[in-house]
């Protein structure tokens, strides 16, 4: 039932982005993805050895990577696996955690809606902070891609499942990895990604008033419900502050 | 397969299907143009979000569930990382730069 959007070209000249899956673009975008192995593969070992640590076996530790595929819940229900957890409650838990996925996701239907529903599905399938913010540059630029989104998506799929096999059979050798600040890599990626935006009076103003119900939120609320917290509330002050002003993106764009 | 076994693989199936709600719902909901003030605060989405997930690993640790604000040298560390993204914007340097600060802290006793 998708829609055959090739073969439209007046159509397709109103579209803020091309839509043709171009080869050239997939591997565009696998390669500007490439700077974020770094930071994600120790994540997906570290991931990998608490998840046996945990007393999962080596299969559902990759079966988790495969299909779920979201570093921060995959760490957390490792965490639940460990303490014991009730099934619900590690299912309900992820959802939480993941839930910002669908503002993302939200962001970048506008560009891709004149994609047939089974390339959305196929796309959503992948979508991560990290391949998100590698391609909104580009969106917002109106460079963007189906192609460059999905080489981003992939890149960051393969190096997932790639860093987890190491992690299981690495896991061995580094016991503890919080001793070596190996945890610290998760922040530290997202830090790298977020400064960059912070251009304008009111991201800033955005960044601040997350941390505070971040910080708020993780204190006083159960679980991870402090992500969805931050991420509606200060967001939407932004929409506010921001109220008569041209949508032009976020103000963001960063180098 | 014992039943603890089938129950983590039901477990893992449910956090699959989950994520990919999570994914898939408003990437195919969305359709057609979006409301201005809806496309601003979706932009401002991603600052929100990354600032949600980066400050709790540095400043509020969980320890059996419960997190409580604890400053060690993951703040500092990820202060560092910060600056230095500031003035690169390279993810690679942020995370080695925060990387090193936090084992010289470490190696000073912190």
């Amino acid at each position: 039932m998708s829609m055959a959007t090739d073969q439209q070209p007046a159509a397709r000249q109103a579209e803020p982005a091309r839509e043709r899956l171009s080869g050239a673009e997939f591997r565009a975008g696998f390669i500007a993805t490439l700077p974020l192995w770094l930071g994600v593969a120790p994540f997906g070992a570290i991931y990998a050895v608490s998840a046996l640590a945990a007393g999962l076996s080596p299969a559902q530790t990759l079966a988790m990577s495969l299909f779920v595929f979201a570093g921060a819940s995959q760490f957390t229900a490792a965490g639940l696996f460990a303490a014991g957890a009730a099934p619900a409650a590690i299912v309900i838990t992820t959802l939480v955690i993941n839930a910002r996925h669908a503002l993302l996701a939200a962001s970048v239907a506008p560009f891709v809606r004149r994609a047939g529903p089974g390339t959305k599905a196929l796309l959503a399938f992948q979508l991560t902070d990290e391949s998100f913010a590698i391609g909104m540059r580009r969106w917002l630029t109106g460079d963007g891609s189906l192609g460059y989104q999905f080489g981003s998506n992939v890149s960051l799929y393969v190096i997932w499942q790639a860093s987890t096999v190491a992690g299981m059979l690495l896991g061995a050798l580094i016991p503890d990895p919080a001793t070596y600040g190996l945890d610290l890599v998760f922040p530290l990626t997202f830090i790298g990604l977020l400064v960059p935006l912070l251009k304008t009076r009111v991201s800033n103003l955005v960044a601040l008033l997350a941390a505070g119900l971040t910080i708020a939120g993780a204190l006083l609320l159960p679980g991870s419900w402090y992500i969805l917290l931050a991420g509606l509330a200060a967001s939407g002050a932004g929409a506010l502050l921001t109220r008569g002003r041209q949508p032009a993106g976020p103000p963001s764009d960063a180098a | 397969m014992d039943d603890k076994q089938i129950t983590i693989w039901l477990t893992l199936l449910g956090m699959a299907l989950a994520t990919y709600a999570t994914r898939v719902i408003t990437m195919l909901a969305l359709r057609g143009e979006i409301a201005p003030w809806l496309q601003r605060w979706l932009g401002y989405v991603p600052i929100a979000v990354f600032t949600a997930l980066i400050l709790p690993p540095l400043l509020l640790p969980a320890s059996g569930g419960a997190r409580a604000l604890a400053i060690g040298p993951a703040l500092p560390a990820g202060a560092v990382g910060a600056l230095v993204a500031w003035r690169s914007g390279n993810v690679l340097l942020t995370i080695i730069a925060g990387l090193a600060a936090f084992w010289l802290l470490r190696w000073l006793g912190f």
